[in-house]
């Protein structure tokens, strides 16, 4: 078998004397998309921070292509191809929708201070592009009318999709998908399947995603990892998961799967 | 222009030409409004005034530059009267010094634009200002990376407390310098630059610095701040400045660099305000001693962004230039109805139904203030003697009217009175 795009193996961490998670193991091959589900408070989160930089894992290893990650700093990560989105939204607020995008697109950037000073033409050819790319991306994700306006200002559905938008404006390789579906009406659920399904191969990524609704878990990920009290307690395919007996009584609490 | 795909590629340059044509095309109309201010304005107002004009454009420098700290990035610097210290006494030290070495005294060497026009037009003596100048701002700057490297990963209020310690510390410093200020060339000539370093006037303060700035000075510096300041607020270098003040965690997140921004934030504040300080050390009328530039400073500075709006630029420098007017208006108290009046309706037409409340507000605060007035009139108090009272009032009601600042994080054209309000940046054209 080819070596895995990500490469996630024995990641552990635990606060005081509580494990958050343990043994965390995954691999990921380019443009997979795979779920990460489990009660609240299961880890999943977790996950993502240790995969991000944002916490330290004890034991462990993360590698990106063969490049270890483990112990980068956040922007690290994200410069080395990672990039996510939060549960909470933590957009730029007071700025506007493009902004937010635009900010993404700065990682990949070559200029400095001298040249934004002064306004070399390396500078001014990355930033009408980093324009381009953004309005690009915002188009991707139905935001271009709304490219000017505060991100505080659009409605819980939007927030969500600028989030993605932000994150891919850092052309990663891979995506981490915090509860994309949160606060979304029905309808808006539907069109956020199949965008995700589309990101793959419009922007060459691989997806890692935690989500509450399984109406979106089940119908989009090819294999699903099944997190509880920060034990992986099952991997395989949705259908494979929905039978696990484990599954149904650490997660879905009980005799029937909902759908 | 680029196509849809899906990974960032390093994209070709812009046409070079027309690109460093735009580029250096503000320098010449910064140029043209500093010789504007200088040959236009200033025989127009007379001296006293010149010299508030001169103030204003460095207050316009000092805040602006403390804004990119403040207002862009979010973290809070009271200590930035500190830079300007470090600027204004390596500067001045520098001139007065030099000078006895070249020619023997330190007295002007400059020509036209130093206020000299006898010498002609630019002189080995302005050269040697504008070096002294820049030379106080890197050394800010330097001082700028110094204090950030290690405080800089701190937050809010903690970092407030290490900006004014560092405040602090140059003053003392300052104060323990050797107050004995050689004025014989000979003296001089005997001294090494060690020597120089540390004769900087003490409590006393530095003395005999030539008078080099000049309305064209002041305000072809402060215009090049302004230009520095905007092109970097619009552009992604800056935008990685406003995602820190918006939110640490998701600006890491998209792969800024905390700190090393946070520092380099701070290194182009500490250089402006080492320049103002420059500017101040060689102005006319001006006290260059570490009284001067403690943190009392500081706080006027802050004071000026606040009031600006945090993160609007224009907002900044229009703060700066209220708040230097203000307590030389307030030396003979006007009529304050007339301005009142244009507010209330500048108000109405901005915010329209919303303006409602405001203009009532500014109604009531101008009926207030013609009554302090005429009260004062009438018991022969001599409003004068109590302007930095009113200069404070008048504080307390612009924050109680506009607890946002001027602009909030918007700059002045992004109102438009008419119009529909804008979001606070557009699209790089």
């Amino acid at each position: 078998m080819m070596e895995p795009l990500l490469d996630i193996r024995g990641l552990s961490i635990s606060f005081g004397g509580l494990k958050a998670v343990a043994d965390f193991d995954l691999q990921l091959g380019p443009r997979d998309l795979q779920g990460l589900i489990g009660p609240n408070g299961a880890g999943k989160t977790t996950v993502f921070n240790l995969l991000t930089g944002i916490y330290r894992p004890q034991a462990g290893s993360v590698r990106l292509a063969g490049r270890v990650l483990t112990g980068l700093r956040p922007h690290q990560v994200a410069a080395a191809g990672i990039a996510r989105t939060f549960q909470a939204s933590r957009l730029f607020g007071n700025l506007s929708v493009l902004d937010n995008v635009r900010i993404g697109c700065h990682l990949r950037t070559r200029h400095g201070l001298p040249g934004t000073i002064l306004r070399t033409p390396q500078q001014v050819g990355e930033e009408r592009a980093i324009l381009a790319r953004s309005v690009h991306l915002l188009s991707t994700f139905g935001l271009q009318d709304r490219r000017d306006e505060l991100a505080c200002n659009l409605p819980y559905g939007d927030r969500r999709r600028l989030e993605m938008a932000r994150a891919l404006a850092t052309d990663p390789q891979v995506l981490l998908l915090d509860e994309p579906a949160a606060g979304m009406n029905p309808p808006e659920k539907l069109a956020l399947r199949e965008l995700i399904r589309g990101l793959r191969e419009r922007f060459d990524v691989t997806i890692l995603l935690i989500e509450h609704d399984m109406g979106v878990v089940m119908d989009i990920c090819e294999r699903i990892t099944v997190l509880d009290y920060g034990v992986t307690i099952a991997v395989g395919t949705p259908a494979e998961v929905q039978r696990d007996p484990r599954v149904i009584e650490a997660y879905l609490g009980g005799d029937t799967v909902t759908k | 222009m680029t196509s849809a795909n899906a990974r960032w590629v390093a994209p070709r340059p812009a046409a070079a030409g027309t690109t460093w044509l735009y580029s250096l095309l503000p320098l010449l109309a910064a140029i043209a409004l500093a010789a504007a201010l200088h040959f236009g304005l200033q025989p127009a107002i007379g001296p006293f005034r010149t010299n508030v004009l001169m103030n204003i454009g460095i207050n316009v420098i000092l805040a602006v530059s403390l804004n990119i700290v403040n207002g862009f990035t979010g973290q809070f610097s009271i200590g930035h009267a500190g830079f300007m210290a470090v600027g204004g006494y390596t500067a001045a030290a520098i001139t007065y010094y030099t000078s006895f070495r070249v020619w023997g005294d330190a007295l002007m060497h400059g020509g036209v634009l130093s206020g000299v026009p006898a010498n002609g037009w630019l002189t080995a003596g302005d050269a040697l200002f504008v070096g002294s100048c820049l030379a106080g701002g890197l050394l800010a700057a330097v001082a700028g990376y110094l204090v950030g490297l290690p405080s800089l990963r701190l937050r809010g209020d903690y970092l407030a407390i290490v900006t004014l310690g560092f405040g602090e510390i140059v003053r003392v410093l300052l104060q323990q310098s050797d107050s004995d200020i050689p004025y014989l060339a000979a003296d001089v000539q005997r001294m090494s630059v060690w020597q120089m370093a540390r004769h900087l006037g003490g409590a006393l303060g530095f003395s005999g610095v030539p008078f080099y700035t000049t309305p064209f000075w002041v305000w072809l510096f402060a215009a090049v701040t302004l230009l520095v300041a905007f092109r970097v607020k619009r552009s992604s270098y800056g935008r990685a400045f406003l995602s820190i003040r918006e939110d640490e965690t998701a600006a890491e997140a998209m792969g800024v660099a905390l700190t090393r921004f946070k520092v380099r934030a701070f290194v182009l504040a500490a250089f402006f305000a080492g320049i103002a300080g420059g500017l101040f050390a060689h102005e006319i009328g001006t006290a260059l001693n570490p009284r001067e530039l403690g943190f009392m400073k500081s706080f006027d500075i802050v004071i000026m962004v606040v009031l600006g709006g945090m993160g609007s630029i224009s907002g900044a420098a229009l703060a700066a230039a209220i708040l230097t007017i203000l307590p030389e208006v307030l030396r003979s108290p006007p009529h304050v109805w007339p301005l009142g009046l244009v507010a209330i309706v500048f108000v109405l037409m901005v915010r329209r139904k919303a303006g409602r409340r405001a203009a009532l507000t500014l109604a009531a605060v101008t009926v207030a203030l013609e009554a302090v007035r005429a009260a004062a009139l009438w018991q022969g108090v001599n409003l004068a003697d109590y302007r930095m009272v009113l200069y404070a009032l008048s504080l307390v009601v612009m924050m109680i009217v506009r607890p946002k600042g001027l602009f909030g994080v918007r700059e002045i054209w992004d109102y438009r009175p008419l119009g529909r309000r804008r979001a606070a940046t557009v699209a790089v054209g």
